[in-house]
């Protein structure tokens, strides 16, 4: 418990990252068009179970997201379905227009595999050492729980800081030690 | 307006020396993909287009996504057909070129011209479409040439593989009469999903029905639309005119085309002089009306006095405004607008005619716009016929005549 308190804690400095998404450079690859990336990303819809992500020809997806400013990523939350829901997802930090072709030319900076207590919105803790300076994240879901051939994805969340800036939500919420 | 980078896929394998399209399978689909680039590059600027072939020696990239027409148009040259085609290498080759292309925003598109059969099996064929479709690279394929059930098989399994929302297409061209690009352009590979590209393409198709060469007066309508409208309406103004010429010519014994033929052998130093620089476009303009001219000018006239509403009265007025009250300015003005090649060649044609004093009298009392008891009129009636036949001094009445022509909105500059 007292790692799960620990964990929550740093969480509580850290921001959701999703007010820094630059929307005009998002791509994501292999996709159903019915069901596109922002049911899983935008405020309000990744909320909505009914409104997910679905990987269109087979089961992976490669999503980029570029920020608006440099950020520090702490944690990431994926939610997904059972069956359905992503297994082992990559993450590449500032590789611009990766394609399914070269996502195995070059080492992910953290990879996750997620249990079925993530798919259920609890928080991976990733490398923080390595996310240090992200300007653009590269996610890469490379199989699903189930091993079908549609990957369903409910909710993508992003926690961590701003570089440049401080945030002052972020400075409200910390108690006791600051950044 | 869809941002766009398309890869063009060209068959030149042996089955290309076949004649069933004209000219020839080869030549059809050069036409064709001529076309293609025009199209996507009207349609946004920022489009860009590349070519690859297929067969030959192997698949090889002519010109990666570009957009330079010209470049596109020069590696269509010295092609060679031989060899055959190899689909899968085709499309992985187009995909890569697609994938380093510059501006990352642009959609991804290949187009791919099968005109020999397919020795790849249908399973792999769906491979491939699902792999351009992860990757969200859309397909059109046409369907020409050989023609066996499997390769329409195929090509449907390959296109329903890649196809996301529609935005792949697929085109079966049978052999026959209509050239390959005539049958394309009203398809969605011209069109574009049914937006914007359906100007080029009426233009096209408008350009295409003129003849197979192109234009009807050798005037292209998408450079220089005006010119290209003026002559297409004052030659059928000229039909009409005809027939009541014929029966006046009855009467007159054809006195007026001989006046004509008359002036374009005599006035030919006198053109010399007066065409200040010979661009080649004027060339071509003036070899046009030369045939024509005497019944193009009358119709030119006509037309523009049966169009007051057009911008080209606005001009006029601007020019008779400058001209009316200093006749040396005036001239100095004309001598200016002169340099200008179209209006040149025309004024060119103008002054052979007028330059006949008879000829010239008996225009502007025809016109009705024109009072032959107006003083500026009859001045300068005065004047031409008081001329000799010095070339400069009929340099100096053609233009005089011009002016009052011009200030009345007759002629236009």
């Amino acid at each position: 418990m007292s790692a799960e308190s620990a964990a929550t804690a740093l969480l509580r400095s850290q921001v959701d990252l999703l007010d820094f998404i630059d929307w005009s450079g998002v791509e994501c690859l292999n996709y159903n068009s019915s069901h596109p990336l922002p049911n899983a990303v935008k405020q309000g819809y990744r909320e909505d179970d009914g409104l997910n992500l679905e990987s269109d020809a087979d089961e992976q997806l490669l999503i980029y997201l570029p920020f608006t400013q440099v950020v520090k990523l702490h944690s990431i939350v994926v939610k997904g379905p059972e069956e359905e829901g992503p297994k082992t997802v990559k993450l590449f930090s500032n590789r611009e227009h990766m394609g399914f072709s070269n996502v195995n030319d070059f080492p992910p900076s953290d990879t996750a595999v997620l249990s079925s207590d993530n798919l259920k919105g609890h928080p991976v803790v990733l490398k923080f050492v390595k996310f240090q300076n992200v300007r653009s994240l590269t996610i890469f879901i490379e199989d699903n729980q189930s091993g079908s051939e549609i990957t369903k994805v409910l909710k993508i969340a992003l926690f961590g800081t701003t570089v440049e800036t401080t945030d002052m939500k972020g400075l409200k919420k910390i108690e006791d030690h600051q950044h | 307006m869809v941002l766009e980078a398309t890869m063009i896929c060209i068959d030149n394998s042996e089955w290309m020396r076949n004649g069933d399209y004209t000219p020839s399978r080869f030549q059809a689909q050069a036409e064709a993909v001529n076309l293609i680039c025009g199209a996507k590059t009207q349609l946004n600027p920022e489009n860009t287009v590349g070519v690859m072939t297929m067969a030959g020696k192997g698949v090889r990239v002519l010109v990666t996504p570009t957009s330079d027409l010209g470049k596109i148009l020069a590696c269509m040259h010295g092609l060679e057909i031989g060899g055959e085609m190899n689909l899968a290498a085709g499309i992985q080759v187009s995909q890569l070129a697609l994938k380093h292309r510059q501006n990352k925003k642009q959609q991804q598109r290949i187009i791919l011209f099968a005109g020999s059969p397919i020795k790849h099996d249908k399973k792999l064929l769906e491979m491939i479409g699902k792999r351009l479709k992860k990757n969200s690279v859309a397909l059109d394929i046409v369907n020409f040439g050989e023609e066996d059930d499997s390769k329409t098989e195929k090509l449907e399994a390959l296109l329903a593989a890649v196809n996301n929302n529609d935005s792949s297409h697929i085109v079966h061209v049978p052999p026959g009469p209509n050239a390959l690009s005539d049958v394309l352009i009203s398809t969605p590979i011209f069109t574009g999903d049914g937006e914007g590209g359906s100007g080029f393409a009426a233009a096209a198709a408008a350009a295409a029905a003129g003849g197979v060469s192109g234009y009807d007066f050798g005037v292209d309508p998408n450079l220089d639309p005006e010119l290209a409208l003026a002559l297409r309406v004052s030659m059928e103004e000229e039909r009409a005119r005809q027939e009541a010429a014929a029966k006046k010519a009855a009467e007159e014994t054809g006195k007026q085309e001989n006046e004509g033929e008359q002036q374009s052998n005599s006035q030919d130093t006198t053109m010399t002089d007066q065409v200040s620089a010979p661009v080649s476009e004027a060339d071509t303009k003036k070899n046009d009306m030369m045939d024509e001219e005497n019944a193009l000018l009358q119709q030119a006239l006509a037309m523009s006095m049966d169009d007051p509403g057009s911008s080209q009265d606005l001009r006029d007025t601007d020019m008779s405004d400058a001209a009316a009250d200093d006749p040396e300015l005036a001239l100095a003005l004309q001598l200016s607008v002169q340099d200008s090649a179209k209006d040149s060649a025309s004024q060119s044609d103008m002054s052979k005619l007028l330059t006949d004093q008879s000829f010239v009298s008996s225009i502007l009392a025809s016109l009705p716009g024109v009072d032959p008891n107006d003083p500026s009129v009859k001045d300068m009636l005065a004047s031409m016929q008081n001329q000799s036949e010095v070339s400069s001094s009929n340099f100096i009445g053609v233009h005089q005549t011009l002016l009052v022509l011009i200030e009345y909105g007759v002629y236009s500059v």
